[in-house]
């Protein structure tokens, strides 16, 4: 069993009168990505900022690698990289010297330097001011930053803001191996539902300030649950075909149908849908199932039903 | 502490690679040159304007006022008294033109004659005596004079007209002149006259125990007179000139630089220090540090050491250029400080007194760039730090001259602006061009209660600003 590296027990914040964190417990693993999902507003930034201490906590407590952040804070921080809200580098600076900054606090030499940069593929780069990248090369470099140390714990907060979709994939890719490989405990905030699918292992669902759900998610093509709308010419007939068959209960929405259901039977469905002699139109593939998960959590799949 | 160290070196680092670092070092360069251009030109100025009022002659001058006195004198109208001191003064006005000496200048020859003069209007004329003083003249014996006065002090003494130990005093004077050759020609600088009557006054000061307003003097006082008749004496000895009493437009280019250079490197240490929080927090980078495993006091530690390495690392290198470019335009050597300690004259070379002149006002502007960092962390707020500090640095001054004249109670020297003049209470017996601050109450506060003063200040405004970076969120 791996070990846990990052573990908060009851821990609250109020500001003003307004509890924003309310009594959220969580333990992250090494080697796990672990997926902290939640509407704008929810509590994550917040805590993802206590337990870095940017913010003090009301109560509770906070571990990273068995270290109470409070009372052993530098050996705490010893363990984390983390890029909160955006990664904050000087922009006067090229990427080279801001790492190097991190570099020297951190006893840390020129040849990793050169790794990390290579690692999130800024190598051509890496001497122009960070004044003149784009966003998503601020996101790389900040990842660089955070990996500089090899940390125990990596903590990022909407890590794929600015990132195009390849810039998406390759930070899924770099994290994926960081984390599997190298043991890394990733604890990724974001509200890009798909994004979180594909890269988590675990995902808790906050909402104002509570942990609703905590969900694993299985990787392998055959396992993933897609949700699905056929639009075929006779949707009671199609309906009651895949009651039969596949025992799932469809939905009719707008004279569409919608079925949940494992990727791997989807041309099954199809197959069955023809020799019943049903023209299919179309077979479009919907939102993913985290963001059911998603919304029978929070208020607001609650307001859509 | 070698976590400080780190983070301390990382603040340099970023300091010295901002562009605004590098341009403020080229406009102190570009204006101390734009300074010593000014100094040269005015020297220009005056110079030329000598060379004209050259043309003086004193002869032309003394011809024409024996010949006003003596068409005065053939007016039947004026009475006996006049009349003698007229014919005195012409006696003396001829005996000039005939020794061929300027009856305008402060020489020793010029004592002489009207002792002659004075000896030749009495009734019964000492006709050796005249031929004494004659010959001195004609042999041009300046010691001779000297033993001359020496005796008649002699004869004082022991006629009981003056005490032993003013004797002593006046020996000594008559030594110095007679040594150093003060009074000797006219060519006798200002400086060596003005250190004999300033040796003078001390010693009659301390004499009488007695002050220049008739005040009893204090063991401070008496102290202090002594010091400077050693410091004078001093002077003579090595040929150090007091500035204060020689045109030299060396003192007046460190001058305008020193002056220049200060408020640029103050207002320039209230901007960093005004945006040393305030900006981190509002370009996030703040985080930059709070996310390396060190605790927040040591962060602001760092920050708080890399802006006074900062402000000093500034002021050496811009003392130091100001030093070179003086050493190089003007003729003038600079002037060394000097002072006594232990009872023995001790002197700083020019250019280590030059910087350390510049630091010590660097004193009062650490204060007032805590006092931005400490706002800088309070408010968060960039503009609002940087703008109020600088007006408090600016107005302090002149606020606190109108305050003093209202408030005479004792606690005004408590308030911290009447504590900046730090280099004043330093470097005594610096010669101050700028000598109108002098003279109000926060001039008589010893350096140990300013420091004293200015230290409680720091304290109080160092615990705000850890108080609050270490309590507060950093949203």
């Amino acid at each position: 069993m791996a070990n846990t590296v990052l573990e908060l027990k009851n821990v609250s914040k109020t500001f003003g009168k307004r509890k924003v964190i309310d009594d959220i417990s969580l333990e992250v693993k090494e080697g796990e990505i672990y997926g902290f999902l939640g509407p704008n507003g929810s509590g994550k930034t917040t805590t993802i900022k206590m337990i870095l201490k940017l913010i003090e906590s009301d109560s509770g407590e906070i571990k990273v690698n068995g270290y109470d952040t409070k009372k052993q804070f530098e050996k705490a921080m010893e363990c984390i990289g983390a890029i909160v809200e955006n990664p904050d580098m000087y922009k006067y600076m090229s990427a080279i010297d801001n790492l190097k900054l991190h570099a020297r606090i951190r006893n840390i030499g020129e040849d990793r330097i050169q790794e990390v940069i290579e690692l999130v593929g800024l190598k051509e780069r890496a001497k122009d001011k960070v004044g003149k990248y784009s966003l998503g090369m601020k996101q790389r470099l900040g990842l660089a930053l955070t990996l500089l140390h090899k940390p125990k714990v990596l903590i990022l907060d909407e890590p794929t803001n600015g990132l195009d979709p390849a810039g998406i994939k390759q930070l899924r890719d770099i994290l994926k191996n960081i984390s599997h490989k190298s043991g890394v405990a990733v604890f990724v905030s974001s509200h890009i539902l798909s994004e979180m699918q594909l890269m988590c292992d675990r995902v808790a669902v906050i909402d104002n300030g509570k942990i609703v759900k905590v969900e694993d998610i299985t990787h392998s093509e055959e396992d993933i649950i897609e949700k699905i709308e056929l639009r075929v010419n006779d949707t009671q007939k199609a309906i009651n075909i895949l009651k039969e068959k596949f025992g799932i209960k469809p939905k009719l929405e707008e004279n569409n149908v919608e079925i949940t259901i494992k990727t791997e039977e989807i041309p099954k469905v199809v197959k069955e849908l023809v020799i019943a002699d049903i023209a299919i139109k179309a077979v479009i593939p919907k939102e993913h199932t985290l963001e059911e998960i998603f919304f029978d959590a929070t208020e607001g799949g609650k307001k859509d039903e | 502490m070698s976590k400080i160290w780190k983070l301390f070196i990382d603040e340099n680092i970023k300091t010295w690679k901002k562009l605004s670092t590098k341009i403020l070092l080229i406009v102190i360069l570009i204006s101390l040159v734009g300074i010593l251009g000014l100094v040269k030109i005015i020297q220009k100025t005056n110079n030329s304007y000598e060379i004209n009022s050259s043309g003086y002659d004193w002869r032309q001058e003394t011809e024409s006022q024996i010949g006003y006195i003596e068409e005065s004198l053939e007016n039947p109208q004026i009475d006996e008294e006049s009349k003698n001191m007229m014919e005195q003064e012409l006696q003396t006005l001829k005996l000039s033109l005939k020794y061929d000496i300027n009856p305008y200048e402060n020489i020793w020859k010029n004592e002489i004659i009207r002792k002659i003069v004075d000896l030749q209007f009495e009734e019964n004329i000492k006709e050796a005596e005249i031929a004494d003083l004659t010959k001195k003249l004609e042999d041009n014996d300046f010691n001779g004079y000297i033993q001359m006065q020496k005796q008649e002090l002699k004869q004082e003494l022991d006629d009981k007209l003056i005490s032993q130990v003013e004797y002593d005093d006046k020996i000594m004077i008559l030594e110095l002149k007679e040594k150093y050759e003060v009074g000797k020609t006219a060519d006798t600088p200002f400086w060596k006259t003005a250190a004999i009557t300033n040796i003078e006054n001390a010693q009659n000061s301390n004499r009488t125990n007695m002050d220049e307003n008739n005040k009893v003097l204090t063991a401070e006082k008496k102290q202090e007179n002594e010091d400077s008749i050693k410091m004078n004496i001093y002077r003579l000895e090595h040929n150090m000139p007091q500035i204060e009493y020689s045109e030299n437009y060396r003192t007046i280019f460190e001058y305008l630089s020193s002056t220049f250079v200060i408020s640029a490197i103050a207002i320039t240490a209230i901007v960093i220090a005004g945006g040393m929080i305030s900006t981190e927090v509002s370009t996030g980078t703040i985080k930059f540090w709070a996310l390396t495993p060190n605790k927040r006091w040591k962060i602001l530690t760092a920050k708080i050491l890399s802006l006074l390495f900062y402000i000093i690392i500034i002021t050496v290198i811009a003392s130091l250029i100001s030093v070179i470019l003086a050493n190089v335009f003007f003729a003038e050597t600079g002037e060394p400080y000097i002072y006594v300690e232990n009872g023995e004259v001790q002197t700083i070379g020019n250019t280590l007194y030059t910087v350390l002149t510049y630091l010590a006002k660097m004193i009062p502007v650490i204060i007032f760039a805590l006092f931005a960092l400490m706002l800088s962390v309070i408010t968060r707020n960039t503009a609002v730090s940087v703008s109020f500090s600088v007006a408090i640095y600016m107005g302090n001054s002149i606020f606190m001259a109108i305050l003093n004249r209202f408030i005479t109670k004792d606690w005004i020297r408590f308030v911290p602006f009447n504590n900046l003049n730090i280099s004043e209470k330093i470097f005594e017996n610096a010669t101050n061009l700028m000598a109108i601050n002098a003279g109000s109450f926060a001039t008589s506060t010893s350096l140990g209660f300013s420091l004293g003063v200015l230290g409680v200040c720091a304290i109080l405004m160092l615990v705000t600003m850890y108080d609050s970076f270490n309590k507060r969120d950093i949203i």
